[in-house]
């Protein structure tokens, strides 16, 4: 009995340990999306430009849904990676911004100083699409393969590396390749 | 330490019927729509919040998911079909309590079962030394020992 003691910090204390460090350091909004493989979540709406636009005029190709606001700041790091992926993708990969509690003035105001992203965004009036995404906080984006199954989520800012590694799970695995 | 066991198992029983009261009155069905979408906001989670739920949140998002509770209530969902509606779109994360009264009962459990070692082991300790205590002296020693005792005092 008396050396088994020494058992119960490895047995123990390092796991309670590491399973309390690890939970301090991850954002209790980083949630692991109930969607993924699932059917997107289908919508109509009106972009900035006021015309409508329909996730059914999206399918057929895998398209990319960002969700974003003009006083979201995470949202400026990802922006030029946006406007990046949409140039070198055209027409292959759809792309959508989404309005996330934020006003089409201020939206279009962003869109002017940092750059319009040659796609479109749409109004998102009381939420309910981001809602049915299961939104936190922007920025958030949804990747959704050719036959409309939501693939991957990325909760917070995207980075190239990241943009990279999510859109590889929505892309026909020979376009991935030849790039 | 033995008189402690029976005030713990106390304790727990208090403890065990305060939750399923708590279940009891959780699980009326005769509420009003009203009184069951606030039952309902209350164990919803507002998503851009911090730890508040969709009753306690002015923002937008709770805004609407109180909307929508309200709707499919009029719709005649089941307070079990508004939670999964939700469920589906957040995960199990959405809820403020989680689904199934095991994870309640788990942490207790826990606990319980923790305090059982602690008090096995002390008790275990406390008997061990009782058993393990000194030799008694011998004559000679104690002979020796009274001697020094009365050097000193000299």
């Amino acid at each position: 009995m008396r050396h088994l003691r020494w058992l119960v910090v490895p047995l123990l204390v390092i796991p309670l340990g590491w399973l309390l460090f690890s939970g301090f350091g991850r954002d209790p909004r980083e949630i692991a999306s109930p969607l993924i493989d699932r059917p997107a979540p289908e919508w109509t709406l009106t972009t900035l430009d006021g015309e409508t636009l329909s996730s059914s005029d999206l399918a057929g190709r895998p398209y990319v849904v960002n969700f974003w606001a003009s006083w979201c700041g995470p949202c400026v790091d990802e922006h030029a990676v946006l406007s990046a992926t949409h140039d070198a993708y055209g027409d292959e990969i759809a792309m959508v911004g989404v309005l996330y509690q934020d006003l089409p003035a201020d939206a279009q105001a962003f869109l002017a100083r940092y750059g319009q992203t040659g796609y479109r965004h749409v109004i998102d009036p009381d939420g309910r699409l981001a809602i049915d995404f299961g939104v936190t906080g922007p920025p958030e984006t949804y990747f959704i393969d050719a036959d409309g199954i939501l693939r991957a989520k990325q909760f917070g800012p995207l980075t190239e590396s990241s943009m990279d590694q999510k859109l590889a799970s929505i892309l026909p695995a020979v376009g991935a390749l030849d790039r | 330490m033995r008189g402690l066991l029976p005030s713990i198992a106390l304790g727990a029983l208090m403890a065990l019927l305060a939750l399923a009261v708590v279940f009891w009155l959780g699980t009326d069905a005769d509420a009003s729509p009203a009184e069951r979408a606030e039952r309902l906001g209350a164990q919803l989670r507002c998503p851009d919040c911090q730890g508040l739920s969709i009753a306690d949140s002015p923002t937008r998002s709770a805004q609407e998911i109180r909307r929508q509770v309200s709707e499919l209530i009029a719709d005649g969902a089941s307070d079990e079909e508004i939670r999964a509606h939700f469920v589906a779109r957040y995960g199990e994360w959405i809820l403020l309590a989680p689904s199934s009264p095991a994870w309640w009962v788990l942490p207790f459990a826990v606990v319980l079962l923790a305090a059982a070692a602690l008090v096995a082991w002390i008790v275990r300790r406390s008997g061990g030394a009782t058993a393990a205590s000194p030799p008694a002296l011998s004559a000679d020693e104690r002979r020796r020992l009274h001697e020094e005792a009365e050097a000193l005092d000299a």
